[in-house]
């Protein structure tokens, strides 16, 4: 709890927490942020499921969409930071907020183990004639980790 | 009335129930207004060139209109469970003439723009950003309701 409570007394961190406007600013880019990637993360992987888009290539999806959703990612970690770290000691007991963070680590295991093997090699998938299943495996991890993404992020707030 | 104090009581008095109205709510912003981003990336040329914003349109609409419906009817019931709160809250009106703005928007100039042929391209590009911004402002306001109370 110290370490918590020594982070969330950095000087620029409790002017944020205390602030009126910065830190529901920052909040609502976060979320912003939610519904304008997460839109693209929903595109791409539905496309990978073969339910909408099928009139672009899985190659035209991931790859028009792949910087925006980096921009986003960027964006939204940078607003997420100040906003733990300015409730450190509030965030450090929370289960949901520890869920979540195992789940932003399995969101990097998912892009290790799938994006040499799905996501940089589209031009393969799109000459398939049926979309193959580790796309479709990769698309469906995706969905279910970013909505416990979503979920425990809600409920890091009923925590008491 | 009896319906506003039986929604009232079942979000208050359950603890998930609050929760859960307020997940549908985020979870289906988040879907609708992601949707309706897809189009205005295409209109401003910045991805998924390779389709017409017409048809991109025509994949997204569907779930544009299924999410905000949720959006719609979980924030009503957010709404019905404290309705005082709201009554005197300063932000969460000005929240609803923006929504009421961008709703219209987007079913109206938005949807024309995307479905007409070859528009001009600052056409284009000016209908998306002015729907982006109203967008943002909807999800700032749900925000700054929560916050300047």
């Amino acid at each position: 709890m110290t370490i918590a409570h020594s982070i969330q007394s950095i000087q620029f961190l409790s002017d944020f927490s205390e602030s009126v406007l910065a830190y529901p600013i920052v909040l609502s880019t976060h979320l912003t942020c939610i519904a304008l990637f997460g839109g693209m993360i929903l595109a791409t992987d539905l496309r990978l499921l073969g339910l909408t888009f099928k009139s672009l290539t899985i190659t035209e999806v991931v790859t028009s969409l792949r910087p925006w959703k980096r921009v986003g990612g960027t964006i939204m970690i940078a607003m997420g930071l100040p906003l733990a770290a300015s409730e450190a000691e509030k965030y450090a007991p929370n289960p949901f907020f520890w869920t979540k963070m195992i789940i932003l680590g399995l969101i990097g295991v998912h892009a290790l183990v799938f994006r040499p093997i799905v996501y940089n090699k589209t031009e393969e998938l799109d000459k398939s004639p049926v979309i193959p299943t580790k796309a479709k495996l990769a698309a469906i991890l995706s969905l279910v980790l970013w909505t416990g993404m979503f979920v425990m992020g809600r409920l890091i707030a009923y925590w008491d | 009335m009896f319906l506003q104090n039986a929604i009232a009581d079942a979000l208050n008095n359950t603890e998930w129930a609050f929760a859960l109205a307020e997940c549908v709510h985020i979870g289906g912003f988040a879907i609708g207004v992601g949707s309706i981003a897809l189009v205005d990336l295409r209109l401003l040329n910045l991805g998924l060139r390779h389709e017409s914003p017409a048809r991109i349109l025509r994949y997204t609409e569907p779930w544009t209109v299924f999410a905000l419906v949720f959006v719609i009817f979980s924030g009503l019931a957010l709404f019905l469970s404290q309705v005082s709160i709201y009554r005197e809250n300063l932000i969460f009106p000005i929240k609803m003439y923006v929504l009421a703005a961008a709703l219209i928007y987007n079913f109206t100039i938005h949807r024309k723009v995307a479905t007409t042929k070859d528009p001009p391209p600052v056409v284009s590009k000016l209908v998306a950003i002015v729907s982006l911004l109203l967008w943002v402002a909807v999800v700032f306001g749900g925000i700054f309701t929560g916050f300047l109370v």
